[in-house]
Parts: C-alpha cells; structure tokens; sequence
C-alpha cells in the first residue's frame, strides 16, 4: 500500500512519500522517513520489499558520499540515476535481488535543470516529468496527466501534490497517514511542510 | 516481454532503410513514460532496436555500445551492419540457459567498400539471427505489424516513399495493440544521412 | 643468494630487519615534510608543498586529503602508494558507516590503515607502502581533538605533535621544544607554520594549512592567511634577534668596561665580537 509521488516544475522536483511501516495488516509506525537526500541536490524515495529498501537506499547513499569524497564533487542526477539502475539491475540477475523501487530527483546545478526518474526493481529507467509508485499511481498519474504544468512555481506545484495526496486518500481503501515532502532546487534537497 | 510493452519494425527500400519503435513504457497496463525510445544508434549507419523487457533493453544498449566502442579501437575501422548482427547473436546466446527477454532488430547500410547496400536482420531473445530482405517486426505488436506490413510493403521504395510506408504500417498496427503506441519514432537510414522523425499518435 | 635477505619481502635478516620495510623508510624520508599538531581544541596538519613545475595545475597535486567528514590525512612518501592507501581508508569509512550507521573513530581508521601497512610487510608478492601518514579528526560525540601517525611497518601511535618526511627529525625536536598543552587555535596554527619553516626555506607559498575545529569543521587557509602568520613570525623573530643583540652588546659593553677598569690586556673584547655576531642569524 506504500504510495510515493514525484513531479517536476521550474527549477524544482518535489518528491512526496507516505510515512507507514507496515507488517502485514498492521501499522507499526507512521513517521517512516522513506525519501533519502543522497547529495546536495539529490532525493531518492524508496519503496518495496521491508529490509531490502532501507539496506539498499543506505548502500546507494553510502557509494554516492565515497563518490564525492574521491572525486571531489558530487555526481549529477543522470549519472547518479543510471548508475542506481544498473545497480538494480545487476541485483535481478543476482542470487538474492534487491526489490525496491524508486523515484529520484534531482538538480543539476551544471544546466540549473530539474531531473525525475522513475526506476523499478527490474532496473528499468525512465526520465520523466512526473511519476509515482505504489498502488497510488493509478489515480495520480492521470490527475498529473490533466495537472501538471512543467514550468509551475513553487506554490502551484505544491498545490497540484497536495490534489495527488488528497485523491489517494479519498480513493484508496487504506488511509495513509502523513506524507513526508521534500524538494530539490537551486538551494539544494531539503524537507518541506505541505 | 508484455511487462514493458513496446514494438520496433524495420524496412528494406531501395538503397535505404528504415526503423521505428514507439514511445510507450509500461508496467503492466499501466503507461509509466511516453518518451521511451527502444532505437539507438550503432554507428552513423547502423541502428539497433529492441523490444521487450525495458531494463534488458538498458543493459543491452549499454553493453552493445561498448562492444561496439571495443571493436572500432581494436580494428581501427567501423563495424558492418552482418558483423553488428552477429555480434548480437553471440551477446544474446552468450546468455542461452538465462536469456536477456529483448528481441533485438538491426538495420543499416553497408559501408561504400560494400556497396552501400540496405541490411536489415531480426533476432529472437536467445540470438537466433533472421535476414529479410523485405522486413522484420518484434514486439507485442508484431501479429499486427506482420499483417499490414505484408500487406503495404513493396520493392524498391524511396526514401519517402519508405518513410510513409513504414510509418502507416507501424501506426496502424500499434493502434490495435494496448501495450504499443503513445507516439512512435522512425529513422530513414541512407547511404548520405539519417532522417529522423517523430510521429504523432493516438494518446490512448 | 646467502646475502639476499632484502630479495623475499617476508625474510628476516639473521639480526632481525626486514629490510624491504627499511627501504620504504627511506621513501618516507625522502618525501616532503609534514608536521601535525594537536591544541586545546583545534587540530592542525601543515605540509610542505613542492612546487608545481610552471605549466602543471597545482589542484591536482594533493598531499592532504579528506578521508570522511571528520577525518584529515596527510601523508610523506609515495604518492602513488599514498593514492591507494586513502582510497582503501575512504571505503571503509562508508562501509563502517553502512554497517553500524556511525563514522569510524580516529584511532579505529588509524588502526585500520596500520593494518594494511602492517599486512604488506608479511605476505608474498608485494611490498611494503613507501609512506608514513599523519591523521587528524575528532571521534563522533566528543571534542577532544586527535592526532596519529602510522609508519610503513604498520606501527601507529597518538601525538601531541609530530613531524613526518624530510628533516622530520629537526622539526620534532622543535615541536618538542615549543609545544604546549592547551593550545588556543591562532597559537598552534603558529606552531604549525614555525616548525615547518624550520625546514621549508621558500615560505608561506610553499606550506598548506589544514585546520580541524570540531567534528566535520575543516578549513584550508588561503595564501594570504598563511602570509601573515609567516611574517609575524619573522618579525617576532627580529625582535627576538634585536633583545639578543642589544643584550649581547650590553654584556660586551659590561665585560669591556670591567676589562678596561682591571689590567687592560689584549683581546679579550675584540675575540667577544664574533661571538655575538654568530647568535645574531
């Protein structure tokens, strides 16, 4: 029932994740941070499997910091994302794949553009302009069809997340609690109160 | 392979050819991009399309171009579109007891010292290679493709007259296939240049 | 073949050396110069930069490195070596921080470096780091400031002070004299450029800064910074040589004013002159 929802606007991502960890039917906590900011202007929320999710968003995290500090900088969101994929997609093939699915965002502050990629499990990748995971996709990607305007502000982006939030919601027969927000823009990945 | 979604054809006219895929990327029916492209180029002559599962379809665009890459170091000149469609065959059956679940398609030209001739071959997941001289279709499209290729297909188009073919061809087809579609993309390979176009299509 | 006991890295020689790890000393020593100090809260690491040749940029030429957040390293000797060595250090600070979600201490990474040193001077096939590193950083939760240093043998140690490459000996013993505890940070960021211009002979151009605050706080001073503290120290060291000379001149004065009062004999004040000329430099 995990619900994730990311969409791009002028010079920003805005990546929106629920906040409950489940086991089976039951809820045991409703303050689960499940976006990680990977880099100064990286956010990737993760979903999936319980235990491969956190292990491998920790093990993306820590590569992208060894990343920086070899390097010097950090990488870009369309390397970071490709390089995330081939991670998972090495994993498939592997004796024991990871299964999580992610969205990243980013900022690429070389060509102060705004990047979102909608990645699976499979390790298949995709640039898009707005995504979402979980059984909340098949009401929020066609009121982002209809909403999304890729050169909105700030304050219209966050409206047209907050119409995403409210559907989910109203149509999916388990409430989700509190969705945890964050963006990535010039100033960096940070998180937001809706 | 209907994970995903997603076909790519290819055509044989006179002294050029053509391939196109459409846009879609799926998960299951759910359309998760529109802006999927399953053509990349090889080299300035040689495209590569591939259909099926969209991560093998990464992996393989990635391993293919450093195969590619190795080889125009190693023999100092660029790969010939049969050379190409082998090297496909052996990535793909390299892999025989645990397949990539893409179907590949090759199209080019022959460089000027081979005269220049249209190529174009098809593969099934594991590398079995089929050289057509008419055309080859992969795809969850492809019953629909085969029928109207055979259809409107004939000898020796130009290349204009191969654009408009290929193009009606694949858009028809993918119009009576829920897993294909949302725009299409085809590339009319000749012996001077690549034309590119983008299609418009039933959003649906 | 009886005499080859520096051919096979794991032999010993019949009185105890090996000496494939004498030899990475030597490498050590002929590396430039890099002196580490430890204040009441501060940690400082000063090297010795080489000049770059006239067309080669200077960035790419680095002698200390960041290995986490918290953790600063510098090194003497093989540059190559050094390369490797941080970049297995690097790893396993992520890998530590994977693995139990805190950053390694200061002694566990010191540790973890000595190791490998130490594990390059007892197997086959290879040969000892020709490098000796200086390490500074804080512990996660805590504020004392740290200071190690790991050898090509695979020994590492806690310091106060410590010098490392070229004429590290002369800089120690300097270190030796004038460290003391409790040093505030402008005081050992002093002490760490004065030792090092003991044997750095071109100047603040030629020495960098690193300066560790606090947990992840790190800065490098700029040129400027580093100028200014060189000429205060010179013209400390004027004024030291100015008291000296005019206190000399004065024993002088004394000494021939007594001589001259007793039995005016010869040369005793003029042999006092190149005495006092000589504590003058």
């Amino acid at each position: 029932m995990e619900c994730q929802v990311a969409l791009t606007g002028k010079g920003y991502v805005l990546v929106a994740a629920d906040t409950v960890a489940a086991r089976s039917i039951v809820k045991m906590k409703h303050d689960e941070d499940k976006i990680k900011v990977l880099g100064s202007h990286l956010l990737m929320s993760y979903s999936g499997e319980p235990g491969d999710t956190v292990q491998f968003a920790e093990y993306i995290e820590r590569n992208l910091r060894l990343h920086q500090i070899r390097y010097l900088q950090p990488l870009r969101p369309s390397p970071a994302a490709a390089w995330i994929r081939r991670q998972l997609a090495d994993s498939l093939r592997s004796r024991s794949p990871y299964s999580v699915n992610l969205l990243v965002g980013g900022y690429d502050i070389a060509t102060s553009e705004p990047h979102l990629y909608w990645v699976d499990y499979l390790g298949t990748l995709a640039h898009v302009p707005y995504a979402a995971q979980g059984y909340g996709s098949y009401f929020v990607l066609s009121l982002l069809d209809r909403y999304h305007n890729p050169e909105a502000t700030l304050e219209e982006g966050i409206e047209t997340l907050k119409r995403c939030i409210a559907e989910m919601e109203k149509r999916l027969i388990v409430g989700l609690g509190k969705f945890k927000v964050k963006i990535v823009d010039k100033d960096g990945a940070r998180e937001i109160e809706l | 392979m209907q994970i995903n979604g997603g076909s790519v054809i290819a055509m044989v006219g006179k002294n050029c050819v053509a391939i196109a895929s459409d846009l879609r990327l799926g998960n299951q029916a759910l359309t998760v991009a529109t802006n999927f492209e399953k053509v990349f180029p090889v080299t300035d002559r040689i495209y590569l399309g591939m259909a099926g599962l969209a991560t093998d379809v990464l992996t393989l665009r990635e391993r293919f171009r450093f195969r590619v890459n190795m080889y125009t170091i190693k023999e100092e000149r660029e790969i010939e579109p049969e050379t190409f469609a082998h090297l496909v065959s052996s990535t793909l059956y390299e892999r025989r007891f645990g397949p990539y679940f893409i179907e590949p398609i090759i199209a080019g030209i022959t460089s000027p010292a081979k005269g220049s001739k249209p190529f174009i071959a098809g593969a099934d997941l594991i590398g079995c290679l089929n050289f057509a001289k008419d055309f080859v279709v992969v795809g969850t499209a492809s019953d629909e493709l085969f029928g109207i290729a055979e259809g409107l297909w004939e000898p020796d188009l130009e290349p204009e007259d191969l654009f408009e073919t290929i193009s009606q061809t694949f858009l028809n087809a993918v119009d009576r296939d829920a897993f294909s579609g949302w725009g299409a993309i085809v590339h009319i390979i000749t012996p001077e240049k690549v034309i590119t176009r983008k299609l418009q299509a039933r959003m649906d | 073949m009886s005499r080859s006991y520096d051919r096979a890295l794991t032999v010993f020689s019949p009185d105890g050396h090996l000496f494939q790890v004498e030899y990475a000393w030597e490498a050590v020593r002929k590396g430039t110069c890099a002196v580490g100090v430890r204040g009441k809260d501060v940690v400082v690491l000063g090297v010795e930069k080489k000049s770059v040749l006239q067309l080669q940029d200077p960035r790419t030429v680095r002698k200390v490195v960041m290995l986490d957040d918290h953790i600063c390293l510098a090194f003497a000797g093989l540059s190559a070596d050094g390369r490797v060595l941080i970049d297995k250090a690097r790893i396993e600070c992520q890998s530590h921080r994977l693995t139990v979600e805190d950053p390694v201490s200061v002694e566990y990474i010191t540790r973890h470096i000595a190791g490998i040193q130490q594990r390059y001077t007892q197997s086959g096939g290879v040969r000892p780091f020709g490098i000796s590193t200086l390490i500074i950083g804080f512990d996660p939760q805590d504020t004392r400031p740290r200071l190690y240093q790991t050898e090509p043998s695979g020994i590492y140690s806690a310091w106060k002070a410590n010098a490392i490459g070229r004429s590290s000996k002369t800089v120690r013993e300097f270190l030796e004299k004038n460290h003391k505890d409790d040093m505030s940070r402008d005081e050992t960021i002093k002490l760490t450029i004065k030792s090092l211009l003991e044997v750095v002979q071109t100047g603040a151009k030629n020495i960098e800064i690193s300066v560790m605050e606090s947990f992840g706080k790190v800065t490098t001073l700029d040129l400027s910074q580093i100028e200014a503290t060189v000429q205060e120290i010179e013209r400390e060291k004027e004024q030291e040589a100015e008291r000296k000379r005019s206190r000399l001149a004065a024993t002088a004065a004394g000494q021939a004013a007594m001589m001259a009062s007793s039995t005016p004999s010869t040369g005793g004040a003029s042999e006092a002159a190149p005495g006092s000329g000589s504590g003058v430099q």
